[in-house]
């Protein structure tokens, strides 16, 4: 059991000065285990403040977060603990990197662990593997490898620690096109050979249609929708009221039906919805 | 991290903040020199009283003074302590085993807390609190202009000082994101001794410096695009002219210095 549970979560930043601001406002959330869950959007709507609660960066002002059912803050000494169990990849996680070779970077969080030497080697392994890092690259200085290599590396550096859940804030921030289709491709199969529970913060609607099982969408510190991918993108208005897209091809299949047309509405990637214009055609 | 509130410009309107940056600076090294002309009881009371005055003119609020202070009490007590014991003298109060306090004592360590907190009430509401960091530099840059014809280069250094400036928020909230995800990545900050402390602030500095030079060379192509290519025959946006108004506040000032020798020449009160 690994799934998050988060009970009437409320948190302020600044607390206790003139500029406090209400930055989640009585969350109440469940993260399905082995499942990859989207949150999503705009700046400043609490989204990257949800997920700092779920390892205890950030330490709810009230509110409770259950990991695998248990409240993360009952013993607050043991808070490192759940920073292992909860993988958290920070927004450009490639600023954190520091080691002299990409090895002992990857390795930098396990030997945290407190692992011993060959338990420390099979997990970087295996880390560099999901991310796709080819063995060659372990002498080499994280500084010297491309962008979205040095993003790699990062987000192998939070995989190594074996973590019950991964979350990732704007894992593809910053990449070209066809790296952002291999990041969100490597994070679908790590999901898929580990089982393990996934978190993708994002504003890419576009995305996160396209990679995840839930979806949970933020606004102003609130849940405004959460549950299957489908069923949140059918409350297209209210998506729109906030200033969030719905995807292209689920929006052209709502223009489709508003001209009386008869599809399916939850399609979500251009070949679902593809699919059905071709059977409106050939009807 | 967000904390650091000592010596930030403080936005109100007052008569200090108007009051040209220029003037403002020569008024600082002046009330530093007047602090330490202080040799006596009465003397240390104006003094003090002058650095209300100007937390009044200043219109900056006392809470915030204070949290300036709070950043050296530990500076004043211990230095405090240091006078209490360690000054010896005449009229000894109290004595008890080798431990014993003089008069003399409870007089320095009096005054030496006025003084620092003097000085830094001073130079805070002269500076720090009235004036923006830009301004000040362009005012330090022009009260060293004389030293452009020894080919110092003043306002490289000025320029230079501005940058420094501008980065310091920035800086520091890189820092916290750094820390952050080194926290996550079970990075521990807050136990150990002091040399694993030290040590694990390595994951943090590296990254820090690996992006300042990154940034620093951005600046610099950013710079050199807008054509920026140092002092020579540059303007600025805002020029400020000195009128009479801006001289009173010496004329205060030097009076107050006068007024403090004399005190110092009759002897009146305990003279440390």
């Amino acid at each position: 059991m690994s799934d998050v549970r988060i009970e009437d979560l409320s948190y302020f930043h600044a607390k206790g000065t003139p500029y406090e601001i209400k930055a989640l406002d009585e969350i109440a959330l469940h993260i399905r285990e082995g499942k990859i869950t989207g949150i999503i959007g705009h700046t400043g709507s609490g989204k990257s403040t949800l997920v700092q609660m779920f390892n205890g960066i950030l330490k709810p002002h009230s509110g409770r977060v259950l990991l695998a059912g248990e409240d993360i803050w009952k013993k607050p000494k043991d808070i490192r603990k759940v920073r292992f169990k909860v993988g958290l990849v920070m927004q450009y996680p490639e600023y954190q990197l520091f080691e002299e070779t990409v090895y002992k970077d990857i390795a930098f969080g396990p030997k945290n662990m407190g692992l011993k030497d060959d338990e420390i080697d099979a997990c970087v392994k295996e880390a560099a593997e999901f991310s796709d890092l080819s063995e060659e690259l372990f002498d080499k200085s994280p500084f010297d490898l491309s962008g979205g290599q040095k993003r790699r590396v990062a987000i192998a550096g939070i995989i190594a620690m074996r973590p019950d859940i991964l979350v990732l804030d704007e894992p593809a921030a910053g990449l070209d096109p066809r790296g952002r289709t291999a990041i969100f491709q490597n994070i679908v199969d790590y999901q898929k050979k580990s089982g393990r529970t996934v978190v993708i913060v994002s504003h890419s609607m576009e995305d996160m249609a396209k990679y995840c099982d839930d979806l949970v969408v933020m606004s102003e510190g609130k849940i405004l929708l959460c549950g299957e991918c489908r069923e949140v993108f059918s409350h297209a208005e209210i998506l729109e009221s906030v200033g969030l897209d719905v995807p292209q091809a689920t929006k052209l299949l709502l223009a489709l039906k508003s001209r009386g047309f008869d599809v399916d509405c939850g399609a979500l990637t251009v070949d679902e919805a593809l699919e059905q214009i071709k059977k409106l055609y050939h009807n | 991290m967000s904390g650091i509130s000592f010596g930030q410009y403080y936005p109100a309107r007052s008569l200090l903040h108007r009051l040209d940056p220029r003037i403002k600076i020569i008024l600082t090294l002046l009330y530093i020199i007047c602090s330490f002309m202080c040799k006596n009881i009465i003397s240390y009371a104006l003094l003090l009283f002058s650095a209300i005055i100007l937390v009044i003119i200043g219109r900056v609020p006392v809470r915030i003074i204070l949290k300036g202070l709070k950043g050296v009490l530990f500076i004043l007590l211990f230095t405090a302590v240091l006078n209490i014991f360690w000054t010896t003298g005449d009229s000894l109060l109290w004595q008890w085993k080798f431990i014993s306090i003089y008069a003399e004592g409870l007089y320095a360590a009096l005054f030496i807390m006025i003084r620092i907190s003097v000085l830094i009430i001073g130079t805070g509401m002269l500076l720090t609190y009235t004036t923006t960091p830009i301004a000040l530099t362009n005012a330090i840059e022009d009260l060293l202009s004389p030293l452009k014809k020894l080919h110092v280069p003043v306002h490289s250094f000025a320029m230079m000082m501005t940058i420094a400036l501008r980065f310091i928020p920035t800086l520091s909230e890189e820092c916290e994101r750094i820390m952050t995800a080194q926290k996550a990545r079970g990075a521990d900050f807050s136990s150990g001794g002091l040399i694993q402390r030290a040590k694990a602030l390595i994951p943090v500095l590296i990254p820090l410096f690996v992006s300042a030079f990154n940034r620093a060379g951005d600046l610099a192509t950013a710079m050199e695009c807008r054509c920026y290519n140092g002092g020579e025959g540059r303007t600025r946006m805002n020029v400020r002219h000195l009128r009479f108004v801006d001289f009173i506040p010496l004329i205060v000032i030097i009076a107050f210095g006068a007024g403090l020798i004399t005190l110092n020449i009759l002897g009146i009160g305990y003279t440390a």
